[in-house]
């Protein structure tokens, strides 16, 4: 064997292990001390904490089951973070509070986000200051030919320079296809043709008769409510002006009416904005894109009504949401290898594909010429805006009819888009929250605990080592030092996966390690006992050293699987403190695989080249070893020779 | 043999016990526990923690109080109304000194203790009583991290099965799994009699036992493989023996890895529990010592037990026993027909004969070497002290 080869390769571990720990991930100035230190958890060091309350139209409290739903989905979401353990508790009757491990947390700010998806038709739009011209469609041509024909229009053309939806570059070949087809088929049918309220409406001098059109269904009592405040804080004469609206006031060529209008600029944006009618929020200029923005969590969830939302400053009139979050199978964050671009992939489910499929004939053929001129894309198809909360985040123009998955494209960088897959994957919340200040928080244990862990943990070492020693003798010292250097292998892969991964140690993290020392050591006792058994067989310490390695590395790597699956299933499967339990114990066993291999074995081999190992005084296998003179070797042969040939 | 003594004999392997011959004892003792645990969980349940549960928060304001003074004050409002078994559970700052707050999480109070701790809390920390507060917070360790640690629990149980019969056999599979649930199904049992809070320490520790309890069984488990892999070329030895020999090789091992495995954790109990009153280092290394103590009895009196008792159901095996057996009492007649002088045996029949439990062959071919082994362990034993 070649004990120095695997030494060496133990050796080259550790360097790389520790100038990991020194130089990567770590700031420039950082003391010797800022290098070492392991990211400790929530419990030992303290972290952020985030109080959300929820809010209700009413004002009441939440039923309880809905926060508790709203609490399991956040912690689902937290704990898609990393393998930092949160905690997530519902406080009093309309808070949850989220504590995480770390200072200044800002990923926590969003954890609270509805995240209620809704795919509206954009019926018009409006061109706000600064917007650039109508998406330059000339779609960059299918990458490749199994992919629906025109299904890609180019994310990087739309107006925000921002998203599109567009159809999973991989799709269902042979339907993918047909539909392309199908949708070409369709194209004559899709002549756009102004609309009739787009010139109906030049005077603008509104009657409130006119008024009636814009008059929606009808509207719950605390909107009404509002709705009459408003009208009140407005003045009647601008109350009618904008109720006469049937399409966006031009200021330019009616000056008057900005005069008239001026008083719904004083609206406050959370408070009242939202409870206007949406053709009204459109169609008055003076209700800005920041006071849209700026409105109540939630104002814009009725899936059933249409919606104003702005992207890039241009305002936009919604249709009613025909596919909504809930209609999403799963949802990943994935890197497009064709455009290099972050995307979210959507799936939808068996309903769900068929409302998208239906929707985007809809646009396709922009049936019933629905869709104003204002808001159609350059191919002349309507555009569907993705909306998550009040925020629309994309708004492609659909080129095809889609029949598969669809991604969600946009300036997406690699964390914002698993972040949003996983809001997406994880539900909506039942209810809206607003945030409170991120503020930090201490440790619940503290220091002394975290000295109680460590003093536990040299306790567990000295007791094992005492125990090794005693009865191992000299090999005890194998022991003792595998027990060191598989210590210290992972303090330094605990200080690099807490930077890389985000790997937090928590107290019941620290005993955990405990534990794995026992774990550890028994490997060791499945080799040395081995020996013993090749020793007293009468075999030469260095070829009993060999056999008892092959024999007992058998023994070892069995075994080591069955933790190792443990751990990868419990990772996997289970979330929150499990799951970065689960990381240690896995960590724990593949750095014991590591010692057992790299040191334990080459050490051994080399020690079984010196006398020292025959001497009783010295060794364990001392006293097995002293017998074998006085064996008989006729008794001794066939008992080999019996496990020879077992 | 009779000089030596049972320590020395487990330390070379051949302490000789009967373990797979008591098979019926085990079963029953393990039946009697399973049938309690059981019991215990329909009637008694669990007694869980504030993570489960949930439990009641005070906040009050920090204005440069420490957080060890709030949390005394908290401990004497629980005293104050008499709710012996609340503990404060934690306590925590959040924000700067100056505008922060200290809260202090302690186990379910009623609105109206809550209101009386409050007071008491003002009155000992001379703060106003509107500036405290008492709220209901739900457990932090919720269903679906239960339901999770659950159904991980059974994909695991699943994937290791895969592994075993592909690693050893199905009978071996469903043993050692057998083995595991009982080692689970004991230890639960444990903690629903004797009424230790379940804390996720605890839970955490839980899963940790599914590992090593299966670790052991597969260490004892690869030795019975071992010695009997080609069994049924000869006629020495049933499975029975062979399996029962394993053991006893690999007793020693047992013994020493459970030592070591529970010294660490008894280390862990002794500075969590004695010393410094951590409760999750004490909650952990409690489960685990209960847990790690059940897997010595479930990995050595019941996993290989059971595997025999399914194996002589194997017909191969079956047929094999049948025919060592015959063969052995062939033997007996002859050797009573010789007037008691030692029989025969082949060089191979002395090893695997002689290491079988059975008490009548083993005397006889034991002896010839028996004092030799008997006189070296006692000197080296002298060189010791």
């Amino acid at each position: 064997m070649r004990p120095g080869r695997q030494l060496a390769v133990l050796g080259l571990i550790f360097v790389v292990l520790f100038l990991m720990v020194f130089f990567v991930g770590v700031p420039g100035k950082s003391s010797l001390a800022e290098r070492l230190e392991p990211k400790l958890g929530l419990d030992l060091i303290g972290g952020t904490r985030v109080t959300y309350t929820a809010t209700t139209m009413d004002g009441s409290d939440p039923p309880a089951e809905q926060l508790e739903e709203a609490r399991q989905i956040i912690e689902s979401r937290v704990n898609a973070l990393g393998v930092s353990e949160a905690e997530v508790v519902v406080e009093g009757n309309r808070n949850i509070v989220i504590s995480l491990a770390g200072e200044n947390r800002d990923d926590l700010k969003q954890v609270g986000d509805a995240a209620q998806l809704r795919f509206r038709k954009v019926l018009k739009a409006t061109n706000g200051a600064g917007v650039a011209p109508q998406p330059s469609v000339s779609a960059e041509p299918a990458p490749d030919a199994s992919a629906s024909p025109g299904a890609s229009p180019s994310a990087g053309a739309s107006p925000s320079g921002g998203a599109a939806v567009t159809s999973s570059p991989t799709p269902s070949g042979g339907t993918g296809g047909g539909t392309g087809g199908q949708g070409g088929g369709a194209q004559a049918t899709a002549t756009p043709t102004p609309t009739p309220t787009a010139s109906a409406a030049p005077s603008a001098t509104a009657t409130p008769s006119a008024g009636a059109s814009a008059t929606p269904a009808p509207v719950s009592t605390d909107v009404a409510a509002i709705r009459t405040e408003i009208q009140k804080k407005v003045g009647d004469a601008a109350w009618a002006a904008a109720t006469g609206l049937t399409t966006v006031a031009d200021l330019a060529t009616d000056p008057t009416l900005a005069t008239t209008l001026e008083p719904f600029s004083t609206l406050d944006p959370e408070k009242e904005v939202w409870a206007l009618d949406p053709a009204m929020q459109f169609n008055v200029p003076q209700i800005t894109c920041a006071m849209l923005d700026a409105r109540k969590p939630g104002s814009i969830v009725d899936e059933s009504k249409q919606a104003v939302a702005c992207e890039s400053g241009g305002k936009y009139l919604l249709d009613v949401a025909k596919v909504l979050g809930t209609d999403v199978g799963s949802a990943s964050g994935v890197l497009d290898q064709q455009r290099g671009d972050w995307v979210v992939s959507l799936d939808f489910t068996s309903e769900g594909q068929k409302k998208w499929t239906a929707l985007t004939r809809e646009a396709y053929n922009n049936e019933g010429s629905a869709c104003d001129q204002t808001a159609l894309g350059d191919g002349s198809r309507c555009r569907v805006a993705v909306v998550l909360d009040n925020q629309v985040i994309s708004s492609p123009e659909i080129q095809a009819v889609l029949t598969g998955d669809s991604q969600i494209t946009g300036s997406f960088t690699s964390a914002s888009a698993n972040e949003l897959a996983s809001k997406l994957r994880y539900g909506a919340l039942p209810l809206t929250f607003v945030a409170d200040e991120a503020q930090n928080v201490s440790a619940t244990l503290g220091a002394e605990q975290l000295r109680a862990g460590l003093l536990a943990a040299g306790l567990g070492m000295l007791l094992v080592a005492i125990y090794a020693f005693f009865y191992y003798r000299l090999l005890g010292t194998v022991i003792f030092l595998s027990l060191i250097l598989s210590a210290l292998l992972t303090y330094g892969a605990l200080v690099v996966l807490g930077r890389q991964i985000g790997f937090t140690l928590t107290l019941a993290g620290i005993a955990g390690f405990i534990v794995s020392l026992g774990v550890a050591a028994d490997s060791f006792i499945i080799y040395f006992e081995r020996l013993k058994d090749e020793i007293r067989e009468g075999r030469s310490p260095r070829s009993a050293v060999g056999r008892a390695w092959t024999r007992a590395r058998r023994t070892i790597i069995s075994a080591n699987a069955i933790s190792l699956m443990a751990a990868v299933v419990l990772y996997i499967v289970s979330v929150g403190q499990v799951k970065g339990f689960a990381f240690a114990l896995g960590l724990a066993t593949v750095l014991d695989l590591v010692v057992v291999f790299l040191f334990r074995h080459p050490v051994m081999t080399m020690f079984a080249r010196t006398r020292a190992f025959l001497s009783p005084r010295v060794s364990g296998l001392g006293r097995v070893v002293a017998q074998k003179p006085t064996v008989a070797d006729t008794t001794v042969k066939p008992r080999s020779s019996r496990v020879k040939e077992a | 043999m009779a000089k030596e003594g049972l320590a020395s004999r487990l330390y070379r392997g051949d302490a000789g016990l009967n373990i797979i011959g008591r098979r019926k004892m085990w079963f029953t003792v393990a039946l009697v526990g399973v049938l309690i645990a059981l019991g215990s969980f329909a009637l008694r349940g669990f007694t869980l923690g504030i993570e489960f549960t949930g439990g009641t928060e005070f906040t009050v304001p920090a204005a440069g109080r420490t957080i060890d003074q709030v949390s005394d004050a908290v401990a004497k409002g629980l005293e104050a109304v008499n709710a012996a078994d609340v503990k404060v559970e934690s306590a925590q700052q959040v924000g700067d000194d100056a505008t922060g707050s200290i809260l202090v999480k302690t186990g379910e109070v009623s609105s109206a203790d809550s209101v009386t701790i409050k007071d008491s809390v003002a009155k000992t920390l001379s703060a106003d009583p509107a500036t405290i507060s008492g709220s209901n917070v739900s457990g932090a360790w919720g269903r679906s991290v239960t339901d999770r640690a659950v159904l991980a629990l059974l994909v695991f149980v699943a994937v290791v099965s895969l592994y075993l019969v592909i690693r050893f056999e199905w009978r071996m599979a469903v043993a050692a799994v057998v083995s595991l649930i009982l080692d689970l199904i004991l230890t639960a049992g444990v903690y629903s009699i004797v009424g230790f809070e379940v804390s996720p320490s605890t839970v955490i520790g839980f899963l940790t036992i599914l590992g090593y309890a299966l670790y052991d069984v597969v260490v004892v488990f690869d030795k019975v493989q071992e010695n009997t892999r080609s069994i049924t070329a000869g006629s020495g030895q049933t499975y029975a023996e062979a399996s029962n020999l394993a053991i006893n090789q690999t007793l020693m091992r047992s013994i020493n890895t459970s030592l070591v495995a529970l010294l660490p954790v008894g280390g862990l109990l002794f500075i969590g529990a004695g010393v410094f009153g951590a409760r999750t280092l004490e909650d952990l290394g409690l489960v685990l010592f209960v847990g790690m103590a059940l897997a010595i009895y479930s990995s050595l009196f019941f996993a290989t037990p059971v595997l025999v008792w399914l194996k002589n159901y194997e017909p191969r095996i079956k047929v094999h026993n049948q025919r060592v057996l015959a063969r052995r009492q062939s033997l007996a007649n002859r050797a009573a027909e010789t007037g008691g002088a030692e029989p025969e045996f082949s060089d191979s029949d002395h090893a695997l004969a002689g290491s079988t439990p059975r008490v009548g062959a083993r005397p006889t071919t034991k002896r010839p070497n028996a004092g030799n082994r008997g006189g070296r362990p006692g000197q080296a034993g002298t060189k010791r002290r």
